[in-house]
């Protein structure tokens, strides 16, 4: 029994000691995954279109490197052609980078996120970082009620 | 075929064929037709895997809308994974479904496929029956999974004790395929998988 206890970074009460109930309710809340309501943090299918106003928002470049290639249809820039440019930095053929937002709204390089003009994917994506803040929460108390 | 998927499958083509995977052998790339929407990939087995050893052929089909639609991929070489379906060869991968990305090329699903031989994913699975044993019984998954890269994908690993069972199928009649299913789906028990068969 002791080894389990000290497995688990527990030990028994000393004479007269209280249980600290906060730090049992924390851990009870971490193993048994309770902190996140049952939030699943998947969504099903493919996010949806970027929205239209960050769509128009995308910056500009001139091409000065002629080595770099569009990630979407891997075709070599020509110096001096104008290319869009995604938020995350990466470069693309205007039509190329349209198209794909039309159809999804993360860069299709490094999956960074435009927002969209979908209420219930933003809905989503708001309760998703809303459940990992309060896992980070419940971590940190926790950890300050262990340290 | 849409021209920026045909354009595309040519660069992508000529990036694979320069590629060190497939000067090391890793993977292959070869062109069924004339107007580059069907192409058949290899992937050599990782080692240290059941699958080591063995080369395993993929049917590749490259839609109209491709890149902006992902590639329809499946085993054309029966293999025992959890992820994959013994019996039609469809591929559960997040990245050929609703994880597709523009910028992925077929070297890189192919080597997303040659890690998912290296890593299964039994909780999210193409073919129930296989990843249940992946969980329940892992070590007889192993063999099983060896058993069928030594007889479809060509992998050294002969076992006696299965093969003789298949054989005593066959002695009665039963098609070797459907031998090996019902004897890997009932964990090599011969009574079980003859009561199935015929049944
Ligand atoms: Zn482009
Ligand atoms: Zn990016």
């Amino acid at each position: 029994m002791t080894d389990y206890f000290q497995e688990m970074g527990w030990r028994e009460l000393e004479d007269g000691e209280q249980p600290n109930h906060l730090l049992h309710m924390a851990r009870f809340l971490i193993d048994f995954g309770m902190y996140d309501d049952n939030f699943t943090g998947e969504w099903p299918r493919l996010p949806p279109p970027a929205s239209k106003e960050s769509v128009k928002n995308l910056k500009e470049v001139k091409i000065e490197d002629e080595n770099q290639n569009c990630p979407i249809c891997l075709k070599k820039f020509n110096i001096n052609d104008t290319a869009k440019v995604m938020p995350c930095q990466h470069l693309f053929h205007e039509k190329c980078i349209l198209t794909w937002l039309n159809q999804t709204n993360s860069c299709p390089f490094c999956r960074h996120e435009l927002p969209t003009d979908d209420e219930a994917y933003e809905a989503f994506k708001k309760e998703k970082k809303r459940s990992e803040q309060r896992k980070e929460d419940i971590e940190a108390l926790h950890n300050s009620m262990f340290s | 075929m849409a021209n920026i998927a045909a354009k595309r499958i040519k660069r992508e083509f000529k990036e694979v064929m320069k590629s060190e995977e497939v000067a090391g052998g890793a993977i292959k790339l070869e062109l069924i037709n004339d107007s580059w929407t069907e192409l058949q990939g290899e992937i050599a087995g990782p080692s240290d895997t059941p699958y080591e050893g063995g080369t395993f052929i993929l049917e590749i089909k490259v839609p109209e809308t491709y890149p902006f639609n992902p590639p329809k991929i499946r085993f054309v070489t029966k293999i025992w994974h959890p992820n994959v379906s013994s019996v039609t060869g469809a591929i559960c991968l997040d990245i050929l479904k609703d994880q597709w990305a523009a910028a992925l090329t077929l070297r890189t699903v192919l080597l997303s496929l040659q890690a998912l031989l290296s890593a299964a994913e039994p909780n999210d699975p193409q073919d129930a029956v296989v990843a249940k044993q992946y969980k329940e019984n892992p070590q007889l998954f192993h063999m099983t999974a060896r058993h069928w890269t030594n007889v479809y994908a060509g992998g050294p690993a002969s076992i006696v004790e299965f093969n003789q069972k298949v054989q005593r199928l066959l002695d009665m009649g039963v098609d070797e395929h459907d031998a090996r299913v019902a004897l890997s789906t009932y964990d090599w028990e011969l009574e079980r998988a003859t009561e199935q068969l015929f049944s």
